[in-house]
């Protein structure tokens, strides 16, 4: 045990340059062992830093450093946010919009010269928009199995959708594969074997405000 | 130029979990990418600016960002890990750029910093507190201050961290320990 010292003295364990000091005035530990306890939040307890008056001294002002650096954080995330965003369009005018097209897709055409083809891309985007037409249900990940290149192959399409709290999921599901069957006929030559839909989410239909952590600091 | 985004209409993408933007958005749909720019583009930002020290090149370095996230989004393999990869690719950005300017001016590695980080200023204690951190944040040695930042603002591991810059782990966490150890020393000086 050390004596006690004056209010304004500096803790001689923050003293940067003396790593000896540190481990003699915390009960043999360091700043960084105390660091990685609170990053376990103190458990398993260890008697020999809850008993250390010193330890418990290091203790509050890494929790303090640490409330202090999650308020910054959130201030500066909500001034970003707040900032005008004409950095989403620069990002956005940056993007090279071709890099998702995918495979051609040919499509009939009375002329024997003409070639017509759409993307595999613009057939996922198909897909999108019939579910995004539709109440409560969002399309994510779509994928086209089989070879697209003869219209007369049968193929599998295969969808990953989440679905709003509290619908009936397979009625659900059951409308939009009757949806995009029709959307795929009207828009496309395919000849589609199954549509095969994964409700892999359900989300809040409210809209719930920003639910990101921005921090991934927990606050005491 | 195109109009401003701002006032867009509500669109239930706006909520959608992570999984099912990363879904739509390696499929090429660009408004779901839109909302994961806006999401966590501005957490991004504030971390860009913390390694680089500075607001100069934080758009720079969050648009490369977000350019190889449009790329390469469909290697996530786990969509719901979608913040910590936008937070490693952000953090490699960083480090690129840092590593980009030391070539160009190795002779000083201590540039002084200028806090850009301000607002007007305010009486209470917590926003001194916060200001008072940011200071020394942006005073601390080049090498400490990315270990901080990729230990407290990414929640990159001590063995992650050395993997990123390359160092080993024994000297990511003496590097570390300084830092907080300024850190302490300085917060105790703000009472």
């Amino acid at each position: 045990m050390t004596e006690p010292r004056e209010p304004q003295a500096p803790f001689d364990a923050f003293d940067v340059d003396t790593p000896e000091r540190e481990v003699a005035h915390l009960a043999g530990h360091t700043i960084e062992q105390l660091s990685d306890y609170l990053d376990r939040e103190r458990t398993p307890a260890d008697p020999s830093i809850d008993e250390s008056p010193e330890c418990q001294i290091a203790l509050r002002s890494l929790q303090h450093l640490r409330n202090v650096q999650g308020t910054l954080l959130a201030q500066d995330v909500t001034r970003e946010r707040e900032r005008g965003d004409s950095w989403v369009t620069a990002i956005l005018q940056n993007i090279d919009l071709e890099a998702h097209s995918g495979r051609d897709i040919p499509l009939a055409h009375p002329s024997p010269s003409a070639r017509l083809v759409v993307t595999e891309g613009a057939v996922r985007g198909i897909l999108r928009a019939t579910g995004d037409g539709m109440e409560n249900i969002i399309v994510g990940r779509c994928r086209l199995h089989g070879d697209v290149s003869s219209p007369s192959d049968p193929i599998t399409i295969r969808i990953d959708a989440a679905v709003s709290a509290g619908e009936d999921i397979p009625a659900k599901a059951h409308a939009l594969r009757v949806a995009v069957y029709a959307a795929l006929r009207a828009h496309t030559d395919l000849t589609v074997a199954a549509v095969e839909i994964t409700i892999r989410d359900v989300y809040l239909p409210t809209p719930a405000g920003e639910s990101v952590d921005p921090t991934g600091i927990e606050q005491p | 130029m195109s109009p401003p985004l701002r006032d867009r209409i509500a669109s239930p993408l706006d909520t959608a979990s992570d999984l099912t933007l990363v879904g739509r958005a390696a499929d090429g749909d660009v408004r779901a990418f839109e909302v994961i720019v806006r999401r966590y583009g501005p957490l991004m930002r504030v971390y860009a600016a913390r390694v680089l020290g500075s607001n100069d090149e934080m758009d720079d370095v969050v648009q490369e960002a977000f350019i190889t996230v449009w790329q390469r989004l469909a290697t996530l393999e786990d969509g719901a890990a979608l913040k910590s990869w936008l937070m490693r690719i952000v953090s490699r950005k960083s480090i690129d750029r840092l590593r980009a300017r030391r070539e160009r001016a190795d002779f000083d590695l201590h540039e002084p910093l200028a806090p850009e980080h301000q607002s007007p200023p305010r009486m209470a204690e917590a926003h001194f507190q916060t200001q008072a951190l940011s200071r020394a944040l942006a005073n601390l040695p080049e090498d400490q201050r990315r270990c901080w930042t990729l230990r407290e603002l990414a929640g990159s591991s001590y063995v992650g961290i050395a993997d990123e810059l390359n160092l080993p782990v024994s000297t990511v966490r003496g590097l570390l320990a300084r830092a907080r150890k300024t850190l302490l020393r300085e917060m105790e000086e703000w009472r």
